[in-house]
């Protein structure tokens, strides 16, 4: 037997365990949902957003303040935005039972007016939709893919930030943690 | 005399060669259009969500976007085109082509000088060991083998 098939032979068994490995972390790895994630704008006043809404009015988020603010960017083509839906529903729903409930709105990603329409007619959720035609929002939050869900709190700064789907369990617990910790301070 | 009108040539020429680099890093190239700032930014940021593409050449919603807001500010004319890179930059973390010219990053920008350098130093070296082994002169002894020579030339029969 000559050295090159004796390496062969003792590589055999390495690149099998290698390859069972890579299967084994492929199977138990979870699928990447929500993620709360950094941003240099945490901690930091929110950027200016002033636009419009679909079916009528004026946004502006320096107008929101005294409220919890939670800005949803969205693309009614995006299968995570569409995944994330039912949950944005029952955040909302569980804000409004709630006497200082976070505002929920949805920034228009790179999407029509008729699109988004159709959209919140089919699956339901009454908030307003802020439209982002030249992605001015978009890039003043740094997001670069939708869904992306910032939480903005009621002094204006920036709290919290989650890259992918979202669910409500997170948004309600992360926002009434930090109301408490706010309410503590203040007190 | 020779030798130090040589050294004075090269001096010469390194010293304005010097002088030309400096002034070309360092020359203003003067007022450029709104178009020409916008193309020259969007060439030093990558799009965020495409890979080894600049938001000049891609096509992906990102950056356009990001496009958009270096149009809307380059129009606004309260920046300047560096200010403008930053704040992408602060919103797009590693969204810079070129590394800065600062901390390790600058290495980028010195090693291949220092190579360069190194390289034209070591040719240098090694051009003057060559001159000075060719200016080798014949001592006795070489003298001698010639004179060998000459004499098994001018009678190969000599001693068969």
């Amino acid at each position: 037997m000559n050295g090159a098939s004796r390496l062969a032979r003792r590589l055999v068994p390495v690149v099998g365990i290698v390859l069972v490995a890579f299967f084994v972390v492929l199977a138990v790895s979870k699928p990447r949902g929500e993620a709360e994630v950094s941003s240099p704008l945490i901690g930091n006043p929110a950027p200016a957003v002033q636009s419009t809404i679909i079916g009528g009015g004026d946004f502006d988020l320096a107008r929101r303040k005294g409220s919890w603010v939670v800005l949803n960017f969205f693309n009614s083509t995006c299968v995570p935005c569409r995944n994330e839906h039912p949950e944005l529903i029952k955040f909302a729903d569980e804000q409004t039972s709630l006497a200082d409930g976070a505002e929920l709105f949805t920034v228009v990603n790179d999407d029509s007016d008729e699109a988004v329409s159709a959209f919140f007619n089919e699956k339901g959720g009454d908030w307003d939709k802020v439209r982002d035609p030249d992605g001015t929002i978009a890039v003043a939050f740094g997001v670069a893919k939708v869904p992306e869900t910032w939480v903005i709190d009621p002094s204006g700064f920036v709290r919290m930030r989650v890259a992918g789907e979202v669910t409500a369990s997170l948004l309600s617990t992360r926002i009434a943690a930090m109301r408490d910790m706010l309410n503590g301070l203040g007190s | 005399m020779k030798r130090l009108k040589g050294r004075l040539a090269w001096s010469m020429m390194g010293v304005l060669a010097a002088v030309l680099l400096a002034f070309g890093a360092t020359r203003s190239s003067g007022p450029s259009t709104q178009e020409e700032r916008i193309d020259a930014i969007s060439k030093r940021l990558a799009c965020p969500t495409c890979n080894g593409e600049s938001i000049y050449v891609s096509r992906a919603s990102a950056a356009e976007s990001i496009r958009n807001e270096i149009a809307r500010q380059v129009a606004a004319g309260q920046r300047v085109d560096d200010e403008i890179v930053a704040y992408i930059e602060s919103r797009f973390p590693g969204s810079l082509l070129l590394p800065p010219g600062e901390g390790v990053d600058s290495l980028v920008w010195i090693l291949p000088v220092v190579a360069l350098v190194c390289g034209f130093g070591g040719l240098v070296v090694v051009f003057r060991k060559w001159k000075r082994e060719g200016d080798v002169q014949a001592n006795a002894d070489d003298a001698g083998v010639v004179a060998a020579a000459l004499r098994d030339y001018e009678d190969p029969t000599e001693g068969l």
